[in-house]
């Protein structure tokens, strides 16, 4: 029989297998642990996020949503309200507005990276999280230095927080709403600053944004600066955790992109596809739909399940295989359709930066340990402590 | 489903039945043509799907909306008339047969 639970740890630790045996035996198949259809095939998780209208956002996009965030972030919305939010903050992610942040972003991930000279064994993310955090404190213009309201690592913390979910109750468990409300309060007061005494970044940008005389309403400043910051945060450090893993795991990989640095680009897209932490979202449904014999009825969830359709041989041959020359088109890293990551530009950015920095200090390392602590989360996948030791 | 013929800039033509609701830029990808990136992954957030339609056809597709044409501004090859963004761009059966030409560049 067939089990599908993406609160289990053993789907944290390692969902591919799972993965397989749903394309293979049950592509559109009913967890009943999760109370939604999985899509698993990469034609069918393709084919739903170009169909918003039938797959919808509006009733939440997180495997386990957080409480009244649907409806008023981009990633909940659908057009056309979801394009007249995202015209609003596009703009700051376009890759051509983002070329100024090069610099500053060269510099935070050398300063992270000195702090790693003499060690030999160190945890991966005390890099990725002094890093992320700085980035998207420099990119978002979040308070920092003499100006900052709490300190680096509390932001981080909440971030990661805000997407686990607990898996004896399959639903947020006390720590991760508390988490969720410290960042909703943490934006508010950020807001309130660049409201009070607008500069030029993207948080007094957004609040204060009018399209034809059009502005959006506080709870939608509100909830996306949070969604923004948990998205920043979160994905950003995750995926770099997964990257560090996937050549830490594979030398000959490393090997070549320290060599050449140039191929990170290429060996950073083979990461969105391989393992990217973005593993799974959800959609709701507004008909009935017929997929592979199934039924599906409106009002039914359906998790797209993009980290299962990166490994679909049906797409991509030799599937299981971390290739840093395969240039993988079209792969689900990033989502796909009008919901695409916003982010895609400065997650390519600063990881390629973060990794040239990284490896001119520590070029050659490999995982101390063999099986790792995995993040609870029904949505995002990476691990929690990466431990690496220099060679 | 569709059928929509992709010519490269080099003049090699592939054509590829394209599901219905599909973009054109989706398409491209999910079958490894070159000349199409996708780079955004279709959220109109870059210039890298820019296309060609066939003049002929340009009456059987929606109008660009406002969005789609200031992001056409920063498409890298040179921007013609005929000029759209693949991932903006529908299959349907009204666009059977449609010839879709690709720039020299995405940038």
């Amino acid at each position: 029989m067939l089990h599908f639970d993406p609160y289990s740890p053993a789907v944290d630790a390692d969902p591919f297998p799972y993965y397989k045996r749903l394309r293979d035996e049950a592509p559109c198949f009913w967890s009943e642990e999760a109370q939604m259809w999985i899509l698993s095939r990469y034609a069918d998780i393709v084919g739903a996020g170009q169909d918003w209208k039938t797959y919808s956002s509006a009733a939440g996009n997180m495997m386990t949503e957080l409480p009244n965030r649907a409806g008023s972030t981009l990633g909940t919305t659908d057009p056309p309200r979801h394009d007249r939010l995202r015209a609003l903050v596009q703009y700051a992610f376009l890759k051509r507005n983002l070329e100024g942040l090069a610099g500053p972003i060269r510099d935070i991930a050398r300063g992270a990276a000195d702090e790693l000279r003499g060690e030999t064994t160190f945890d991966f993310k005390d890099f990725s999280a002094k890093f992320t955090v700085r980035v998207l404190m420099a990119a978002l213009g979040l308070p920092s230095g003499a100006e900052a309201i709490v300190d680096e690592d509390t932001v981080r913390e909440k971030a990661v927080l805000m997407v686990q979910s607990d898996p004896r109750t399959r639903a947020k468990g006390p720590e991760h709403l508390a988490a969720f409300d410290w960042m909703r309060e943490y934006a508010a007061k950020v807001i309130a600053m660049r409201r009070a005494a607008p500069r030029d970044d993207l948080i007094s940008n957004f609040a204060m944004a009018e399209i034809d005389g059009d502005k959006l309403d506080d709870r939608e400043v509100l909830l996306t600066t949070t969604t923004l910051v948990m998205a920043g945060v979160e994905s950003l450090g995750g995926f770099m955790m997964m990257f560090a893993y996937n050549l830490a795991t594979f030398p000959e990989a490393r090997e070549a992109v320290v060599l050449n640095p140039d191929l990170l680009a290429d060996a950073i897209e083979e990461s969105l596809r391989f393992n990217t932490s973005a593993q799974r979202f959800k959609r709701r449904l507004m008909r009935d739909v017929t997929l592979h014999g199934q039924t599906l009825r409106e009002g039914d969830f359906v998790c797209l399940a993009y980290g299962s359709g990166n490994r679909d041989e049906r797409q991509f041959p030799d599937p299981d295989r971390y290739d840093v020359a395969r240039k993988p088109r079209g792969h689900l890293g990033f989502g796909g359709g009008v919901h695409a990551c916003l982010g895609t530009s400065i997650a390519r950015l600063a990881t390629k930066i973060a990794f040239e920095a990284f490896h001119e200090v520590v070029p050659r390392y490999s995982r101390v340990a063999d099986q790792l602590a995995w993040m609870p989360s029904s949505t995002f996948r990476s691990p929690l402590v990466l431990e690496l030791a220099v060679h | 489903m569709a059928k929509i013929t992709y010519v490269e800039h080099n003049g090699h033509a592939t054509t590829v039945d394209v599901p219905d609701g599909w973009s054109l830029m989706q398409a491209a990808v999910t079958n490894a043509i070159p000349g199409i990136v996708g780079e955004c992954g279709g959220s109109r957030a870059c210039a890298t799907c820019h296309c060609y339609i066939d003049e002929a056809r340009l009456g059987d597709l929606p109008a660009p909306e406002e969005g789609e044409l200031a992001m056409l501004d920063m498409a890298a090859a040179e921007v013609r008339p005929a000029s759209r963004l693949s991932c903006q761009i529908k299959a349907s059966p009204a666009l059977d047969g449609l010839v879709v030409h690709l720039p020299e560049t995405q940038g």
